[in-house]
């Protein structure tokens, strides 16, 4: 079990999931987070703590964004841990509830 | 009859080679708070699980989890083995029945600062000193967290709760300096937000042979945010922590450039490894059976010494049970034709007519 940070983190990567997780579990890229399932420890605070709503639980993650459970796991292990929120990108807000960011992800 | 033959264990071995985590995650969902350590102590022990059973050889239906009240004891639901959710403060009377009677088990003890040492204080004594062959994980964090933030046998001096408005008046009891003074044959301490620690410790306690108890310091994030942040948080573990490992020198510090020592007036100092001879440095004992150095560690505290974490001591000696069982042997050795019915008729009886 663990939790996966989905696309509504693309470009808004606001960070406020890294404040409240116990174990830092979050690796940073260049325009999102995911989280480390070899660390997580399902406590699901990081849930709430997302203003963009881009964390779920592995069974729930909605169908059409599946591929992100795989991409956790796999940009965990290149991506640098982070453990303190940094700098939100500028435009985050304009990019707030788009659809369909996946096209941006950065590795 | 040898002794293997009264404690038989039972050979299934299979599958006990092929567990997974995931096997050992029942279908209920934790209803613990978001946040809480024990999500974390429920993970680490789910991973190392598999091993636990590979190396012992014991298969899930010999694993049983017994809790008594409080979060803590919300555990078993979640594993997917036997358990019991009992009584207040009563779990370890209940593990004691199970495993003399049932000694293939591995018996787990799941209890808290507030259930085992408020109202359980006296069934933990006992059962330690006795030496029943069970592994005792105590969540403690320091405060009565499923009652909703009232001050537990271990909150702090001075700690101001809804049961202590001008703060607690009484000192705190420390657990590994009871389990010690209780005789325990292992007792070892461990974080919720260390896993690597928490991890190999549970390792070290499911393989030893007698009580094995292990203090496991939670973070309560709504009744007691941060108890033990000072210490516990990842930034700060390696100057506020010393590793206990035994035959390992007491050194500590992110340069590793600090040990403990204890003068010859047997306390306590911190002093830089560069201010000291190589010979003064002492070295961590856990298996002595003079509890004496363990008891000396068990009382360094925050914020004046690093608090010591991993195994305090890991003594063998013989379990409950084996005492128990081999008790039996001997005493119908001595008496082959011992006859419970005659013993019973031994006396005048009389039979009542209709």
């Amino acid at each position: 079990m663990t939790y996966v940070v989905t696309q509504n983190c693309i470009k808004c990567k606001q960070m406020d999931c890294v404040e409240v997780c116990p174990v830092d579990a979050f690796h940073e890229g260049p325009n999102m987070l995911v989280i480390n399932p070899g660390e997580c420890i399902d406590c699901t605070v990081c849930v709430p703590a997302c203003p963009e709503t881009a964390i779920f639980r592995d069974g729930d993650v909605p169908a059409d964004q599946q591929h992100f459970v795989a991409l956790n796991e796999e940009m965990a292990d290149i991506w640098e841990l982070i453990d303190e929120k940094g700098d939100v990108p500028a435009d985050a807000a304009e990019w707030s509830g788009k659809t369909d960011k996946f096209q941006y992800f950065q590795r | 009859m040898s002794e293997a033959q009264v404690l038989q264990i039972q050979d299934s071995s299979i599958g006990v080679q092929d567990y997974q985590k995931e096997d050992f995650a029942s279908d209920q969902t934790p209803r613990w708070c978001p946040g809480c350590g024990d999500y974390s102590i429920l993970a680490q022990l789910q991973r190392v699980m598999p091993q636990i059973c590979a190396d012992t050889n014991t298969p899930k239906e010999n694993m049983v989890f017994i809790s008594g009240i409080g979060c803590s004891s919300r555990f078993p639901y979640y594993m997917n083995t036997y358990g019991f959710h009992s009584i207040h403060g009563r779990a370890p009377t209940l593990a004691l029945g199970l495993q003399v009677s049932r000694p293939e088990l591995m018996t787990w003890v799941i209890t808290g600062d507030g259930d085992s040492l408020s109202i359980g204080g006296n069934h933990l004594m006992h059962c330690l000193r006795r030496n029943l062959n069970v592994k005792i994980l105590l969540f403690n964090n320091r405060i009565y967290g499923l009652t909703k933030g009232q001050y537990s046998p271990t909150s702090e001096l001075g700690k101001r709760t809804k049961s202590s408005p001008l703060g607690s008046v009484a000192r705190p009891l420390n657990p590994i300096s009871i389990a010690l003074a209780s005789q325990a044959t292992f007792v070892a301490r461990a974080i919720d937000r260390d896993p690597k620690l928490l991890q190999e410790v549970l390792l070290q306690a499911a393989q030893h042979k007698g009580s094995a108890i292990v203090e496991i310091y939670q973070n309560c994030n709504i009744f007691n945010d941060g108890a033990f942040a000072d210490f516990a948080e990842k930034k700060v573990r390696a100057e506020q922590t010393v590793k206990l490992q035994h035959g390992q020198p007491l050194v500590f510090g992110k340069q590793k450039d600090k040990a403990v020592v204890f003068d010859k007036n047997l306390q306590p100092q911190v002093v830089n490894l560069a201010d000291i001879d190589e010979t003064d440095i002492l070295k961590h004992d856990a298996h002595s059976h003079n509890p004496a150095l363990s008891y000396a560690l068990s009382q360094l505290d925050y914020p004046e010494f690093p608090v010591p974490v991993g195994v305090f001591r890991a003594v063998e000696a013989p379990t409950y049970e084996q005492r128990v069982h081999q008790q039996v042997v001997d005493a119908k050795a001595q008496q082959p034709n011992a006859d419970l019915q005659q013993l019973l008729e031994a006396g005048d009886t009389w039979t009542v007519s209709e």
